[in-house]
């Protein structure tokens, strides 16, 4: 009898626990949703490419598709460089919804080498990835001036994470 | 396959860290043998492909496995000889026997754990890394490692300038590397043999001192910490730091009681894994040889024990700073990183130093994002903390000493971040609070209320009264953990004393 008095109690300090302030919320927002995530991802037959994308979000994607994009065109050595977040931002207002990845996460991603516009490297970007509310594009820098012209283009956007 | 050699390397570390427990000659329960094995086993894991790269020897399956393969061959050695000398039948007795009871109230507090470990395993295994920190550097080195064959890949030849991730210990990217190589492709799910072994650990290290009731629900407090609970399936420093460090001050508080130089070393050992994972736990380590120099000195110990004790407690901790951290920096990474250009060149004003000292009470031990990062343990501890001062108006040893490392964590936290000013209050010592949940838990559980408590419930559930079934024997297990040496009795002047529960036998 006390055992089963001492099991009442047990599962009424765990109620009271887990409807108590914050950790209402917090058991609601993250472990139970954690729970019916994993109902459904049980059955789910996702590659780790289709888990990655969900996982990272759209800069994921974006850098996959620049993958893609790069093996088409048969580059050995692509360099590519990236738009600065805060021009996406303070003038295209997608960000952090859609933002580039640092060039060490994109490397993780892709594999492929990348520069921001203050990077010490970013004289061997041979690429420029532009991403707008339409969508992404991959374009050649075709020489060092037009390299330049591109960096003076975002000179007063400064690389944010 | 994959599972099969998630099976195999458990085996691994069980018998590499059993191995490391013999060398100690500890002798613990079961519970704590099995779970501190597992977590050895890991912590000597984490070292071998990093200590591969030392010696230049090509990380591949073969090399990697056959390292751990090796260590634990290596390590279960004297436990070999040991058996040879003393004979299989001899070694199965001395081993620890599983004397774990359940009881029923404690069920439920199994189920809602076991749910939280079970999401937590789930999202370990089946996503992928995610904290920015792991993706900038030591998830990526492991990747490119694992095709590449060498931690020092071509990682190290892109544009780094907007990370210092690559320069963090090789802990993480050993561990990677080592699951990845098994087969999984987020690797990662070590951190699920790490979770469950500390939450074992802990449930049983709280039932030695509190009513079952009351470990479940402070461990259910510890494991429902909004922020640390994601780091149990997100791969990075802290939460396998917070482990390591509370483990070592673990055995040198039971040191302080005992005097065991096994215990003694044995911590010195585990905070040489704490600093191996994060280097800045060695100043940590220092702030605790006031309390040793204090213990050997009631106990008087000469002088030349006193360093050599000291010294052989900081090596382990001094290699797990100087590996990782000077030598394969300088000497082994293509790319150089100054650590004390990181430190701060104004170190006259105290300003800053009292404003972060202030800042860590105000936004990260109290208020609502404080909530948010911990839930309400520290609240909790609080209370306890105040109603023990007042009501009792003294602390026991055991509620001292981790009062003593709650003290030593904040100090050496606000210092290391006026030191190093990159240390950031909301990312680097918000994750490195972590190691303060443990430390906070076990005062609770040495907190002289919550232990009076504990054996009102426990004589209460032992003897039989209008509540137990007429003529039932009481149990004469029931109560074991927090058994009653001691009754408290309220006086007349309204102070709470203790008596012995049994009338004292009359001297002669």
């Amino acid at each position: 009898m006390k055992g089963l008095l001492l099991s009442v109690a047990a599962l009424g300090v765990i109620l009271l626990v887990l409807n108590f302030g914050y950790y209402q919320e917090w058991f609601r927002v993250k472990p139970l949703q954690y729970w019916s995530d994993f109902l459904k991802e049980k059955d789910d037959t996702a590659g780790e490419y289709a888990v990655k994308a969900q996982r990272y979000g759209i800069s994921y994607t974006i850098s996959m598709r620049v993958l893609d994009a790069i093996r088409k065109k048969n580059m050995t050595h692509a360099v590519i460089l990236f738009e600065p977040n805060s021009y996406y931002r303070d003038s295209l207002h997608i960000y952090p919804n859609v933002h580039a990845p640092e060039p060490a996460v994109f490397y993780y991603y892709t594999g492929l080498e990348g520069v921001w516009t203050n990077s010490p490297n970013v004289n061997k970007a041979n690429f420029l990835l532009r991403i707008s509310r339409k969508g992404a594009a991959l374009d050649t820098i075709r020489s060092p001036q037009h390299l330049q012209e591109i960096l003076v283009r975002y000179k007063k956007y400064p690389p944010i994470l | 396959m994959p599972l099969i050699a998630f099976l195999l390397l458990l085996v691994c570390y069980l018998v590499t860290g059993y191995g490391i427990l013999f060398l100690f000659r500890l002798q613990l329960k079961g519970a704590y043998t099995v779970a501190l094995s597992f977590l050895l086993g890991l912590a000597v894991a984490s070292f071998l492909p990093f200590l591969l790269q030392l010696l230049f020897v090509g990380i591949t399956p073969f090399s990697v496995f056959g390292s751990l393969a090796l260590a634990a061959i290596a390590f279960s050695g004297p436990v070999l000889y040991h058996i040879r000398k003393q004979g299989f039948a001899a070694f199965r007795r001395s081993l620890p026997r599983p004397s774990f009871e359940v009881r029923p109230y404690e069920i439920p507090f199994f189920v809602i754990i076991g749910f939280f470990i079970f999401v937590s395993i789930w999202r370990g295994y089946y996503l992928p890394p995610t904290s920015r920190d792991a993706l900038s550097g030591p998830e990526a080195i492991a990747q490119v490692a694992v095709s590449e064959h060498t931690l020092i890949n071509s990682f190290f030849g892109i544009d780094l300038w907007t990370t210092n991730n690559q320069f963090k210990s090789p802990f993480l990217i050993s561990l990677q590397v080592i699951y990845k190589l098994a087969g999984f492709p987020f690797g990662q799910v070590w951190l699920s043999i790490v979770f469950v072994s500390i939450t074992v650990f802990i449930y049983h290290a709280l039932r030695e001192r509190l009513h079952p009731l009351f470990a479940g629900l402070l461990l259910l407090l510890f494991v429902m910490t909004p922020e640390m609970y994601a780091y149990t399936f997100m791969i990075l420093y802290d939460y396998s730091n917070m482990i390591f460090f509370f483990l070592s001050l673990y055995f040198l508080f039971a040191w302080t009681g005992t005097g065991a130089a096994n215990q003694f070393y044995f911590s010195g050992f585990l905070m040489g894994i704490a600093t191996y994972i994060r280097s800045e736990t060695l100043a940590l380590a220092l702030l605790f040889l006031p309390l040793i120099l204090l213990v050997q000195r009631r106990r008087k110990m000469p002088p030349k024990q006193v360093a050599v004790a000291i010294a052989l407690f900081l090596l382990p901790s001094l290699l797990g700073y100087y590996l990782p951290s000077q030598l394969y920096i300088k000497y082994y990474l293509p790319v150089h990183y100054d650590i004390g250009g990181l430190v701060n060149s104004d170190l006259t004003s105290l300003r800053p130093l009292f404003q972060r000292y202030g800042d860590i009470f105000t936004h990260l031990l109290t208020g609502e994002f404080a909530i948010h990062l911990w839930g309400y343990i520290f609240y909790v501890a609080a209370i306890l903390f105040v109603a023990e001062a007042i009501v009792l108006r003294r602390f026991n040893r055991e509620a001292r000493n981790w009062l003593y490392a709650v003290v030593v964590l904040y100090i050496g936290l606000g210092a290391l971040g006026w030191l190093l000013p990159m240390m950031n209050l909301n990312e680097t010592t918000k994750r490195a609070m972590f190691k303060m949940l443990p430390l906070v838990l076990f005062y609770l559980a040495n907190n002289e209320l919550l232990i009076r408590f504990s054996r009102a419930i426990s004589r209460w559930e032992s003897t039989p009264g209008k509540w137990g079934f007429a003529g039932a024997p009481a149990s004469p297990k029931a109560g074991k953990a927090a058994s009653a040496p001691t009754r408290s009795v309220l006086t007349k002047s309204g102070k709470t004393t203790t008596k012995p529960a049994t009338p004292p036998r009359k001297k002669k």
